[in-house]
């Protein structure tokens, strides 16, 4: 537990943080994949400000690997998403989540998670259409596997620009952990930069092709127990992040894959090696 | 006998295409400008709600060009106002019906 060396010399703190390390790993790792929060027409790790057509709904089924130093953990979900109005939409998530260290395999249904997602403003052109948006995403406490036992929430907000052979997207997201101080996990920052690429402009009933390319970057604060930070948490990383979306009428398939490029993690921590995601959507 | 046998395919050929043509005439090509329009996957939404009105029997999009093509029988009223509202449900920015002559369709 190196993370909590600089409590060495409080050996009452020395169980706590012992948990806390455990926890801190297993509620990091939710984190990551509370953080994805793209939908539909958006880059394939960041959100954009796509939205569904009022009354419409929109299933979504998420594959995502992590692979870190010794330990490979992955997670498969389930999303329904509702088109209040045509710039409104909400949604529900389950994850099912597993993991492999190098002993052990672990599993479990995690916890769910709510959304919405707000587009104030659009302008359309001629085959063009420039939007922005605010979301949120809520992690309940309805218990599950790696779950933290609290309401976490994410806040964010991203602007796009979709043309018919060109794309460029930007985002920010917060996510405040919602852990009683003094004994809290760091609140988390993200950051993306998006642009696609569409090679050929196809009729409306074909298939539709855009490559795509993110730059993402997350600041992570170091995680507190009993006042004092630990050492084995918090930090930078970036990551290049190349993707495709390939959609045929109402259905889409998007595909990408997290390479760090930056990662300055505080203290002993695992650096990640790569990360996958493959979704899957259908709206109707 | 052939020359017998090709006069009855000849009517028959007619026939089918006088009961078939009426179907057709009927068609109309109505041709709407929208902007926003910058994926097909994104457009859906406009061809479910399109395809819920009376009369609507087709309904493509010409992405480039930011035309939604409508085709549907006589009945088909298209008004401008209660297009705006489709059009902005399904998250995309009504302009104008820049044809509606009764072209039919082919």
């Amino acid at each position: 537990m190196r993370g909590c060396s600089k409590l060495d010399s409080h050996p009452e703190l020395q169980m706590p943080c012992r948990k806390f390390g455990a926890a801190t790993l297993a509620t990091s790792l939710a984190a990551l994949f509370l953080s994805n929060a793209a939908f539909a027409h958006d880059p394939v790790f960041s959100p954009g400000p796509h939205v569904l057509f009022k009354d419409g709904i929109e299933v979504h089924a998420e594959y995502t690997r992590n692979k870190a130093r010794g330990l490979s953990d992955n997670e498969a979900s389930v999303a329904i998403k509702y088109g209040l109005t045509g710039n409104w939409v909400v949604g529900v998530e389950l994850p099912y989540e597993w993991e492999r260290g190098s002993l052990e395999r672990e599993s479990g249904i995690g916890a769910v998670s709510l959304s919405t997602k707000y587009r104030f403003w659009r302008s359309d052109r001629k085959g063009i259409q420039e939007s922005a948006a605010i979301f949120a995403q809520l992690k309940l406490d309805t218990g599950g596997y790696a779950d933290t036992g609290t309401n976490d929430l994410m806040l964010g907000l991203t602007y796009g620009y979709e043309s018919l052979k060109w794309y460029r997207w930007a985002s920010v997201r917060y996510l405040f952990n919602d852990d009683a101080t003094p004994d809290k996990r760091g609140d988390r920052l993200f950051v993306d930069l998006a642009a696609g690429w569409r090679p050929k402009v196809n009729d409306y009933r074909a298939p539709d092709t855009v490559w795509m390319v993110e730059l993402n970057g997350e600041m992570t604060q170091s995680s507190t127990v009993a006042g004092l930070a630990l050492a084995d948490s918090g930090g930078d990383q970036w990551f290049v992040s190349p993707g495709v979306m390939w959609t045929l009428r109402n259905f889409a398939v998007k595909a990408g894959i997290q390479i760090p490029i930056i990662s300055k993690l505080n203290g002993d921590q695992a650096k990640a090696r790569y990360r996958g995601l493959v979704e899957l959507e259908w709206h109707f | 006998m052939n020359k017998f046998k090709s006069s009855k395919l000849v009517i028959l050929l007619l026939s089918w295409g006088a009961i078939i043509q009426p179907a057709y005439a009927e068609d109309r090509l109505v041709q709407i400008r929208v902007d926003g329009l910058a994926c097909s996957y994104c457009a859906y939404g406009i061809e479910k709600k399109l395809m819920k009105l009376k009369g609507v029997k087709h309904v493509d999009i010409d992405l480039p060009n930011g035309l939604v093509l409508v085709t549907g029988s006589d009945d088909l009223k298209l008004d401008p106002e209660k297009l705006r509202q489709l059009f902005e449900d399904a998250g995309f920015t009504f302009r104008a019906i820049v044809q509606d002559d009764g072209l039919k369709a082919q």
